[in-house]
């Protein structure tokens, strides 16, 4: 069941058009992420869902509510981590958690007490809840935003950037909640991301898009595979032998064989590497080659991402 | 729209002023100063008798204006009482419509504006809490204190003025009278809510702090010229003025929150961010 559908949404400020005919889906559980680089639309996407900001064109629903016509009842049943963490620097991290808790409809106390000691519990900041949230560090900063996003139970939750601007030992923490938190909280994700990273390892499907335009759509390997061409066969020899190369080539299920300079590295092109491996390693061996390792090299999404997002932009 | 949300924006940002020494002081001290200062100096200042030919400045040509009702309060009095009497009644009235004014203008600059220079507003706007609820938070914030400054304020001098009386008038105190409690409870709050709303929209146009202050001193204009006019007997602020003025506030009062509510529009707030 698709929880978040857009068709056509766009907006332009002025002249220039931050979101270009943006039509996708995301199904109820799964974590979507919206990766580009810088200024692709990615912020304005998240705008326009969480009624921050009004399409010029197209229409979306959030949980079946229209943006334009039900921004109240959608910004009730929505989590947003906003580009910044927008935290109030004055008031402690219990105060803030109280604040957005009771603004989202928690009315109990008794009942936002339990909820803002689970979550800070979760994101290890319950010892520093009665803190200044200008005495934080960056990541503990961006942990009590993820917290605050959640803090009303909300089905959908809207992640843009999280960890944009940490230090790898910060990013990787966050990025290891987040995983856990998809499974804890069994939310619907929207993360927005320019790390590649972060969108191979959390999201169950992406689509990246480039100067407000979709560009595809797809889980990862998908990606990987319509982006960067199938998985290749790379074997390791102790010594290198014309005679093994030719063999391996002689072969007709391989497409192609590429030897590296000592050409003890052979990348080998398959049309099928599951039922091709065992025939391509006999052939090796039966042409005198001692074979050091087999293994399946599939494509990095970072070098299909990259070769992509240099295509559309030139 | 429900008040509750309101009070916790109001609640919200409270927290947040009354932990910034930047803003609670000059929101203590300028109140302190009209109410300890003013009765002080008017306690000071030689008396016309005890200058001979001298005159009551400014405060002739209003003498000269003074409706026959005023005119005949000052009946029998001595120039010393009539000098007293029409400053702390009379001349000093207007600054305490200045009060609330100037201790909400700090806070009511910083309500959107504040937000978008240290960039809070996104979450805050993301919220369910609904436009009006929003815009009325940002208002009472400004408003609640500014006018327990100018309640308190109103305490104190009438407490001063009063001691300053006693001896003065021979053992008759002067405040509170009907024309002051109409001016602290009806036209200050009136005029503050005016000036408030009108920041507040500014402050939400802008992008920073420092230009809604700068545009929102304007409003105190309307009160310097109400300061003048008394001082020069053109405007006499008297029962009948006071409750027109109250009643005229009012009315602009609603109207401006019903605009306020309709010009307020989250996109354009989050395209003024700094």
């Amino acid at each position: 069941m698709s929880v978040i559908e857009t068709e056509g949404l766009t907006k332009r400020f002025g002249s220039f058009t931050a979101v270009d005919h943006l039509s996708f889906e995301v199904r109820e559980g799964e974590v979507f992420g919206l990766l580009g680089p810088n200024g692709a639309g990615k912020t304005t996407t998240i705008r326009i869902l969480a009624c921050l900001v009004s399409p010029s064109e197209g229409s979306a629903k959030v949980l079946g509510h229209d943006i334009t016509s039900d921004s109240l009842r959608i910004r009730e049943v929505v989590g947003i981590l906003t580009e910044n963490p927008s935290l109030y620097e004055r008031l402690t991290a219990y105060e803030n958690m109280d604040f957005f808790a009771e603004a989202y409809g928690l009315e109990d106390q008794q009942e936002r007490r339990g909820r803002i000691r689970e979550l800070l519990e979760f994101f290890e900041l319950w010892g520093r809840r009665d803190d200044k949230v200008a005495t934080f560090s960056k990541g503990m900063k961006q942990k009590l935003a993820i917290a605050r996003a959640l803090v009303h139970r909300p089905p959908i939750v809207f992640l843009d950037e999280p960890t944009a601007g940490l230090d790898p030992e910060s990013a990787k923490a966050i990025r290891d909640l987040i995983e856990g938190l998809s499974h804890h909280e069994k939310s619907t994700i929207l993360l927005c991301t320019h790390r590649l990273e972060d969108a191979e390892r959390l999201c169950d499907r992406l689509m990246i898009i480039n100067r407000g335009k979709r560009v595809i759509v797809g889980t990862v390997e998908e990606l990987q595979s319509r982006m960067g061409g199938k998985p290749v066969l790379q074997v390791t020899l102790r010594e290198a032998s014309q005679k093994v190369v030719e063999a391996v080539r002689g072969l007709k299920q391989v497409k192609q064989v590429d030897a590296d300079s000592s050409a003890t590295k052979l990348t080998i092109a398959l049309d099928d590497i599951a039922s091709a491996t065992p025939e391509v390693v006999r052939s090796t061996v039966h042409a005198g080659g001692m074979v050091l390792s087999v293994n399946t090299l599939h494509p990095s999404l970072e070098e299909a991402y990259l070769r992509l997002v240099k295509e559309r932009s030139s | 729209m429900r008040l509750q949300k309101a009070m916790l924006v109001f609640r919200k940002d409270w927290r947040e002023v009354s932990r910034n020494w930047e803003v609670i002081l000059p929101m203590i001290v300028i109140p302190l100063m009209f109410s300890v200062l003013l009765p002080v100096v008017l306690a000071l200042i030689p008396s016309r008798e005890a200058v001979p030919g001298s005159s009551l400045g400014g405060s002739e040509e209003m003498l000269r204006n003074l409706p026959s009702s005023v005119r005949d309060q000052l009946v029998g009095m001595t120039d010393r009482q009539v000098q007293f009497y029409m400053m702390s009644l009379y001349f000093f009235a207007p600054f305490f419509l200045i009060i609330p004014l100037m201790a909400s203008s700090v806070i009511a600059s910083d309500s959107f504006a504040g937000e978008k220079e240290r960039k809070t507003i996104e979450a805050l706007l993301a919220t369910p809490i609904s436009d009006s609820e929003l815009f009325l938070g940002k208002i009472l914030v400004s408003f609640i204190p500014s006018m327990m400054l100018t309640v308190i304020s109103f305490l104190v001098y009438s407490t001063i003025v009063d001691l300053l009386s006693f001896s003065i008038f021979d053992g008759k105190l002067l405040l509170p009278n009907p024309t002051w409690i109409m001016l602290i409870f009806g036209l200050a709050p009136t005029a503050a809510l005016t000036s408030i709303g009108l920041t507040v929209m500014i402050s939400a146009r802008v992008k920073g702090f420092r230009e809604a202050q700068q545009i929102s001193a304007v409003l105190l204009i309307p009160v310097l010229i109400l300061i003048f006019g008394q001082l020069t007997g053109a405007i006499f602020l008297g029962p009948i003025m006071v409750g027109a003025l109250t009643g005229g506030f009012a009315i602009v009062d609603i109207l401006l929150f019903n605009m306020g509510v309709k010009l307020f529009r989250r996109e354009e707030i989050l395209s003024k961010l700094a």
